[in-house]
């Protein structure tokens, strides 16, 4: 595809991304979408098998109301094709030699066992950027091995350092893994293409590994250094952290608030609070006084002396009056609060996407705010509905070889 | 541009100047210059980046994963001589990015404005904690309490129990990766329109997206995410079961029948895998805590590895909860080459960094394999190392000048 601009006030020029991703990948190429790629999700004839997933748009079962498909795959526009019959890998050739960019997530080999691999695929197209997102990488003892959204969230210890002490290792509720894989290769895709397009380089194969992509998302707990520096395992702290003290979740008056106390000026300005409001002078002691580490030794009791404190209050007063004393208490929210929270709205984070079926609902698009540039605002696609634009209009293929792949169930 | 004889790199050619602490915004540093930019990082040693004193490692052991790559230099902004050479490095610089608010950036005097009159095309990228414009945009916030901000604590951990908290500042690294996708794109599109952007962007808004499908469950049927603890409504067995050892776990997931059944025949076939309790995910997910009572028999008197091992040799996903030692000794990781030996200089309050000793560590490399124009380790300077390079090669400061702001405290 030669290198084009893209339109007035979207970010991304149109490159064409081909998105065969599962859930490790998905992500990747709603990124690129939302801020104005040409995403084609490639789809077996049945349909991406997410579309089955629960919960779905007013409890209804469906392939177009599936929640999740409707998130991860906003922007998007969607072809079918049935890669595991000869002209259906024929077609998907032909299709790629008009993308900048593939992005898959099958087990290692899968591309290569179906003879779409990245060498092959160049051959037509020597500006390609390929991308595999899978749960350990391409090569390695460990390549071969199943993973999952808990999978990766063991592999890569990030359970590890979830949940209380003395209960197991715990899972976050959002399904983290679905993130740090497909961010990095958003990254990786784009520094290809502009590699391809600004230094007049060649296309290329990128290798994500989940598993690595995971481990750097926690690196200021760093558990492989911490073991070779000091021998010792980072672990669960409950509700509040050992890297700073205090940090974490606090009880108060109406649920919980979160604070976190960092630097010396931060805790002089607490103490103080807290002895103005509890009259409890222990809180003014001065061996608390300093950085965050050096109130390691006295975690217990500071943390019940701030519970002491906390719990006098709501979580908004400490949200706002902490601000006013440059101390930061942070609420805890859930999505309902999300929805209404003041900031989201004043900073454009959220569009209303308009689909068939799911009607219109807010989605969380703007991760970047910008006069100059904004996001992309089509729902999701309906299972094949470009097949006609794209494989007729862009490819040129006739209405009766269209038939014809209908017939056969290639598309 | 650069010169003929070096290879060319994705960013070769392309400064980007970084002035803020912490994590989000470093990363993206750390990730455009593994990419091949310039990436100019201003510190100043009389306020120091409290990442260097995480204490789970040597102090200043995990800096090499959020600076290297990096030119470090040392301007006090706040002082007028460093003011204006900070201003001469945004003339030759493409891309500016800060993480500080509105109020600290009025106080020094750095206006987005005139930062864009003193270099047109500049593209910015300026990130906050909970956001630059709108009615937080004075509140300071940090990374590691956006997870509960960004709905995720809420919707992690036990039934019943308080939400799970994470012992990281996850939510800064959606940022910190969100952040070069934008900037690359933006200089794209500076280069085929000839027009500049500024980008706002936060952790707060990062973590409040990973909140994902929930918040369309939440406003399609008015569903609260609920704490599920480990379970997964599509798979059982499904959870971390205790192994042999201290604190020893192994994560198993149980997706298809095929996988059920291939779990059953490594277990040894028991009679109660045959049991009709058992025989559909439906009745698996009816039963679980029977299920999980007898899976957990069968990890107990065994270890992670050996259970990982016997099940992913039959097709079932499986894995240790990896621990630090597990994850420093991971013959998988070694084969790739992750983590990577590197200096460190080991922080300390009580002096300036050229002072400071040298250390030992390791850090990891940024993960994509680009089979082409690779991700860079790069080398790894101290704060301030780089002064000579920025301030008398690329600005051609007098050797007096540079004397002068560094005795006086500007370039310090």
């Amino acid at each position: 595809m030669p290198f084009q601009a893209p339109a007035e006030g979207v970010l991304l020029p149109p490159y064409r991304v081909l998105d065969l991703t599962g859930p490790e990948g998905v992500f990747c190429g709603k990124l690129l979408a939302d801020y104005g790629a040409d995403v084609i999700k490639v789809e077996p004839p049945a349909g991406d098998t997410t579309r089955q997933r629960a919960p779905f748009v007013g409890d209804q079962p469906g392939p177009e109301r599936s929640a999740y498909f409707l998130f991860y795959n906003t922007n998007k526009r969607s072809v079918t094709l049935d890669l595991e019959t000869p002209r259906g890998r024929e077609l998907f050739k032909k299709l790629a030699t008009s993308a900048d960019v593939i992005v898959e997530s099958f087990p290692v080999g899968h591309m290569k066992s179906l003879g779409l691999d990245f060498d092959t695929l160049k051959a037509d197209n020597p500006g390609l950027v390929m991308a595999s997102v899978t749960p350990f990488g391409q090569t390695g003892p460990w390549k071969d091995y199943k993973s999952s959204d808990l999978i990766s969230l063991a592999a890569s210890g990030f359970m590890q350092i979830t949940g209380d002490p003395d209960g197991p290792p715990l899972r976050q509720g959002n399904e983290q893994s679905h993130f740090p894989g497909s961010q990095y290769a958003a990254a990786a895709i784009m520094g290809a293409l502009f590699y391809r397009d600004m230094q007049d380089g060649a296309g290329q194969y990128i290798d994500v590994s989940m598993q690595e992509a995971m481990i750097t998302y926690y690196t200021d707990a760093h558990p492989a250094l911490a073991w070779m520096q000091r021998g010792e395992n980072v672990t669960r702290v409950g509700t509040n952290s050992t890297l700073v003290i205090p940090l974490g979740a606090y009880p108060c008056e109406d649920g919980w608030i979160s604070a976190g106390i960092i630097t010396p000026r931060e805790w002089e300005n607490l103490s103080q609070w807290m002895y103005e409001v509890t009259g409890n002078e222990e809180i003014l002691n001065d061996d608390y006084k300093g950085g965050n580490q050096d109130r390691a030794p006295y975690n217990d009791i500071i943390t019940a002396l701030v519970m002491d404190f906390t719990t006098r209050f709501t979580s908004e007063e400490l949200f706002h009056q902490g601000q006013e004393r440059n101390l930061v208490f942070i609420p805890v929210n859930t999505v309902s609060d999300l929805l209404a929270d003041p900031q989201l709205e004043a900073s454009n984070f959220w569009f209303d996407l308009d689909h068939a079926e799911a009607g219109t609902l807010k989605y969380p698009l703007g991760v970047f705010d910008s006069e100059d540039v904004s996001p992309v605002t089509k729902a999701a696609p309906h299972l094949g509905q470009d097949n006609g634009d794209i494989y007729g209009g862009e490819l040129g293929l006739s209405e009766t070889e269209l038939s014809s792949l209908r017939a056969q169930g290639v598309i | 541009m650069t010169s003929q004889s070096a290879p060319k790199k994705p960013l070769s050619g392309i400064r980007v100047l970084e002035l803020g602490p912490y994590v989000a915004l470093p990363l993206t540093g750390r990730i455009l210059a593994s990419l091949g930019a310039e990436v100019i990082k201003v510190e100043t040693n009389k306020v120091l980046d409290e990442m260097n004193f995480i204490p789970a490692w040597s102090r200043g052991g995990g800096q090499p994963e959020f600076q290297r790559a990096k030119k470090r230099i040392t301007i006090d902004v706040r002082t007028p001589d460093g003011l204006e050479v900070f201003k001469e490095l945004v003339k030759v610089s493409d891309v500016f990015m800060t993480n500080f608010r509105r109020n600290i950036l009025d106080r020094w005097g750095i206006d987005f404005p005139e930062l864009r009159r003193l270099r047109p095309d500049i593209i910015l990228m300026w990130q906050t904690g909970l956001g630059g414009i709108g009615p937080y945009y004075t509140y300071k916030s940090y990374g590691i309490l956006v997870q509960h901000m960004g709905g995720v604590s809420l919707m992690s951990g036990e039934e019943g129990e308080p939400p799970a908290t994470i012992n990281t500042s996850y939510s800064d690294y959606h940022t910190g990766v969100f952040q070069p996708v934008a900037i690359m794109g933006a200089l794209l599109r500076r280069k085929l329109t000839g027009q500049p952007a500024t980008m706002e962007s936060s952790i707060f808004k990062s973590g409040a997206l990973t909140a994902g499908p929930a918040i369309l469950d939440y406003q399609s049927n008015g569903r609260m995410p609920q704490r599920i603890g480990n379970r997964d409504p599509f798979a059982a067995p499904h959870g971390v079961y205790q192994c042999q050892g201290d604190d020893r776990w192994c994560a198993i997931a149980v997706q298809t029948e095929e996988q059920w059944s291939a779990f059953c025949r490594v277990i040894g076939s028991p009679d109660w895998c045959q049991e009709d309790t058992f025989s559909s995910l439906d009745s698996r997910l009816a039963n679980q805590e029977r299920l999980d009572e007898l899976v957990g028999q069968w990890t107990a008197d065994q270890t992670a590895e050996a259970v990982m091992t016997l099940l992913q040799d039959a097709g079932v996903p499986a894995s240790v909860v990896s621990q630090g030692q597990d994850l420093h000794d991971s013959a998988h990781l070694k084969a790739r080459e992750f983590y990577r030996p590197t200096p460190f200089y080991l922080a300390d309050r009580s002096k300036p960094a050229y002072e400071w000793d040298g250390g030992e560590g390791i850090a990891s490399a940024v993960p994509p394999k680009l089979s082409v124009s690779p991700m860079e380790f790069g080398s790894y300077s101290n704060i301030g190392e780089d002064n000579d390079y920025v301030f008398k090669e690329l600005l051609g400061m007098s050797d007096a000048d540079v004397t002068k702001f560094t005795e006086n405290q500007s370039l310090y």
